[in-house]
């Protein structure tokens, strides 16, 4: 369905491109690479990420396992930030990628509201390098790089080639093959926005909601900051 | 390396909870005044005549609260130059789109109406008053709607958050109202009797909806009882205190009984309790339905 949406869904359309990513929890070791790359990609600044690699620990000692999961915009064939946009600020383009239009963005937050994913994220004002602020943000699955033949800045840095990009709709690309020879999970599937990105091998713990209450003391604590953080006593929900 | 674990921050603040009340109260309170030109007739009249001392007192209250609740929202944009946006760039997919439409135009039957009421001008009363009237339920109704649409969350995604935004806003009318026609004196048997039918009603809707929400969130999805969850640990106090207990039980048990719920003092304060809880209904509903997560 393509309501609102300025792209049809392209999964599977025959002769366009679908871009996806697959992300291969065996290959992932936690080192953090991708959101460096990202952060010097973009300049992505302090308190707020494009990609990022949760890290839960599973078990007690001695059956105890560590989990990481990276996460980042799925960018949806049906996503429900950009039929809420007022504006059509972001925006679906005809290849998948969901990109954000900077200069349209009012900073309503209703598409932060809309993502299922917490994938999106408000540009704080005053930046020292680059200049765009105060308006939404998120991956773009390096759509600039790609358009360039290049693949984004997480997959190119991947140490253990845990992150692969290509074109879903093409049957010879490594995704294709990935998706189409291993079990793969997307994040909330039953949301019905139809996420690019594939998750080989992961936990009921990690992708289910009910099941991937934190933990651990300092997981408590982080999700206790975000409750409390957003309990509203700040003007502006303290988020420019 | 310990459990790692960052969200990005939740959208809506308290200015969204403020904007929603206060936008549902003008509506409410528009349509109480233009109810001489829009239902002078019906019911033999008794809603017209109760109103009709009203009807420039409450056009200026609803002019009041839609000049604090416009730019209220628009300081609430990271970019609040860019408030035309929506309307320039409409997007007929997004409720906020046509939130933004809706609002100015609004405003403009505001100000027709006391324009056509101040000039003497009978006949413009009437279409003014009906359009006005249709544009004010599109206020709560864009409101709920705009938190309706959210697929992702389903504390928000229900089609009974719209009629309830909407409900509420006669329960916070409501009480505008009462207040006003008590401060100025107006307050007679007409109006008491027209005041306390809608507020008795709303809060029994209210009930009702408060009750399905409850039996939605402990027999729904796992991420519902989350939501019921996060509405118990982080929002126990505004959620059963505020809401219930404040702002249904205690006004419905004010006005349960005829004799006592029209008395005007008592009936004013069952509506000021009534607001009360219009307030923290919607402010725990817009708050617990951004906290829900997926963690990892």
């Amino acid at each position: 369905m393509s309501l609102g949406l300025q792209a049809p869904p392209s999964l599977g359309v025959p002769g366009k491109k679908r871009w996806a990513m697959v992300i291969d929890l065996r290959r992932c070791i936690g080192c953090m690479a991708c959101v460096c790359a990202d952060k010097a990609e973009y300049d992505v600044p302090l308190g707020v990420w494009r990609t990022i690699v949760k890290v839960k620990n599973t078990g007690s000692y001695p059956n105890t396992k560590r989990h990481f999961m990276p996460r980042l915009c799925n960018h949806c064939d049906n996503p429900p930030c950009v039929r809420n946009c007022p504006t059509e600020a972001t925006y679906k383009h005809e290849e998948g990628f969901v990109l954000q239009r900077y200069e349209r963005c009012i900073t309503c937050r209703t598409c932060i509201a809309a993502c299922p994913y917490n994938a999106r994220h408000v540009l704080p004002n005053n930046r020292d390098r680059v200049k765009i602020g105060g308006v939404v943000d998120k991956c773009t699955f390096c759509d600039h790089r790609v358009e360039k033949g290049l693949v984004p800045a997480c997959v190119q840095t991947c140490l253990g080639r845990s992150r692969i990009f290509g074109d879903i709709n093409d049957p010879n690309s490594e995704v294709a093959r990935l998706v189409a020879r291993n079990s793969t999970v997307v994040l909330k599937p039953g949301k019905g926005t139809q996420p690019q990105v594939y998750y080989i091998k992961p936990e009921r713990s990690l992708t289910e909601q009910a099941y991937s209450a934190p933990v651990s003391y300092a997981a408590r604590e982080d999700a206790r900051a975000f409750y409390e953080h957003n309990r509203s006593s700040k003007f502006f929900s303290g988020v420019l | 390396m310990f459990e790692f674990n960052q969200y990005n921050i939740a959208p809506w603040g308290y200015e969204i909870v403020i904007y929603f009340f206060l936008i549902g109260m003008a509506a409410m309170t528009f349509i109480y005044a233009a109810a001489p030109a829009v239902f002078g007739g019906i019911f033999d009249g008794v809603a017209g005549k109760a109103m009709q001392p009203f009807q420039k007192t409450g056009m200026i209250a609803a002019l009041i609260l839609l000049l604090i609740s416009g730019p209220l929202l628009i300081a609430d944009l990271g970019q609040p130059s860019r408030f035309l946006f929506p309307i320039i760039y409409f997007h007929w997919t997004s409720p906020l789109s046509w939130g933004s439409l809706f609002l100015p135009l609004f405003g403009l039957s505001i100000v027709g109406y006391l324009f056509a009421l101040i000039n003497g001008k009978t006949d413009w009363l009437k279409p003014l008053g009906i359009i006005g009237s249709l544009l004010a339920v599109s206020m709560p109704l864009y409101t709920g709607l705009d938190l309706m649409v959210h697929q992702g969350r389903e504390l928000w995604s229900n089609p009974t958050i719209p009629v309830l935004f909407v409900i509420l806003s006669i329960s916070s009318g409501t009480a505008l109202v009462a207040v006003l026609h008590l401060a100025t004196g107006k307050l007679n048997d007409q109006a008491l009797e027209v005041l306390y039918w809608f507020l008795y009603v709303a809060l029994a809707a209210t009930l009702v909806l408060f009750l399905a929400e409850l039996v939605v969130l402990n027999y729904g999805s796992a991420e519902k009882q989350q939501a019921w969850q996060v509405i118990n640990t982080e929002f126990g106090f505004e959620y059963w205190v505020l809401t219930f207990l404040i702002g249904i039980i205690a006004p419905l048990l004010l006005i349960v009984k005829p004799k006592l719920g029209r008395n005007p003092k008592v009936l004013v304060l069952a509506a000021v309790l009534s607001a009360v809880g219009a307030y923290s209904f919607r402010a725990v509903l817009i708050y617990a339905g951004q906290l829900g997560q997926l963690y990892y």
